[in-house]
């Protein structure tokens, strides 16, 4: 292994040939996790080296369960190196957002038309803005599901999609889908009266 | 409770203007994040695909922050 350059080695097969945990193959692939983690997480005074060390464990043995997903769009490594960092960043994000409530995030979810005022910038026509703004509140009101207004919440003050998944017992996924949803709605019920994204975009000067 | 605040407002308002009908969810922008990354600092063309992975990358903070780390490794190694 160590004669060989990285690029070279045919990873899955020489993963899958060892067998066992302790093998050339897989001991080199966690030296080059670890490295990659701790080139990302090395500011972090929150991070120490067991947790670096335990961030690489768990993403290498997600990396072995999932060698048969590898699709060689791109480089091995490359591939191992985006699970590792998903592990990791899923795992802190989990610690700094634990003690977030969840009934405080519900009860404002359900009010969130009410919590939505204008951007203050008195460079721009107030009146257009007020109306753009009363019709997003009727939308947010009217087309949308209770919990598809907690997450829109949550994803506005910064609460990642794993943290309102731990709340809410759903996936990273399935909470992406309801905020997609959600968007959609609002997108379709601002085009119906009159507001394109051009309308808005110029309005708000975004 | 608190109103939201102006970012937090632009925010939403310029999530809805990113929304697409068809959009990739952060698996799908999982599954082609390495290719993707190799590629932005590569500079090579992206294709449709990789386009998605892109927009997807726009609205969703999560995978954005993976993105942004991704690159710093694959930076880092060259
Ligand atoms: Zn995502």
């Amino acid at each position: 292994m160590t004669m060989m350059v990285e690029n070279e080695i045919n990873w899955p097969e020489a993963l899958r040939a060892s067998g066992r945990e302790s093998s050339a193959a897989v001991d080199a692939l966690r030296g080059i996790l670890l490295n990659g983690l701790r080139i990302v997480l090395r500011e972090r005074s929150d991070v120490g080296e067991a947790q670096l060390e335990d961030f690489t464990q768990e993403a290498l043995l997600r990396v072995l369960e999932r060698l048969d997903q590898f699709a060689g769009r791109s480089k091995f490594t490359t591939w191992a190196h985006a699970i590792a960092v998903n592990t990791a960043f899923t795992e802190l994000r989990r610690k700094r957002w634990q003690d977030v409530s969840l009934d405080a995030l519900t009860a404002d979810g359900h009010r969130l038309q009410e919590l939505m005022v204008m951007p203050d910038d008195p460079g721009n026509d107030d009146e257009e803005r007020a109306q753009v703004l009363e019709v997003l509140r009727q939308a947010v009101a009217e087309k949308l599901s209770d919990k598809q207004r907690v997450l829109i919440l949550s994803v506005l003050r910064g609460i990642p999609f794993d943290q309102i998944v731990q709340l809410s017992g759903t996936t990273r996924n399935s909470a992406y889908k309801l905020f997609h949803d959600a968007r959609r709605a609002l997108k379709h019920h601002l085009t119906t009266a009159g507001l394109t994204s051009e309308v808005i975009r110029t309005v708000f000067a975004l | 409770m608190s109103a939201l605040t102006p970012e937090q407002m632009e925010g939403l308002f310029r999530a809805i203007q990113l929304t697409r009908e068809h959009e990739f969810d952060c698996s799908e922008c999982q599954n082609h994040l390495g290719e993707f990354t190799e590629k932005q600092l590569a500079g090579l063309p992206t294709d449709e695909v990789l386009a998605r992975v892109a927009h997807h990358l726009s609205l969703c903070p999560q995978c954005s922050e993976e993105f942004v780390a991704l690159e710093k490794i694959l930076r880092a190694n060259d």
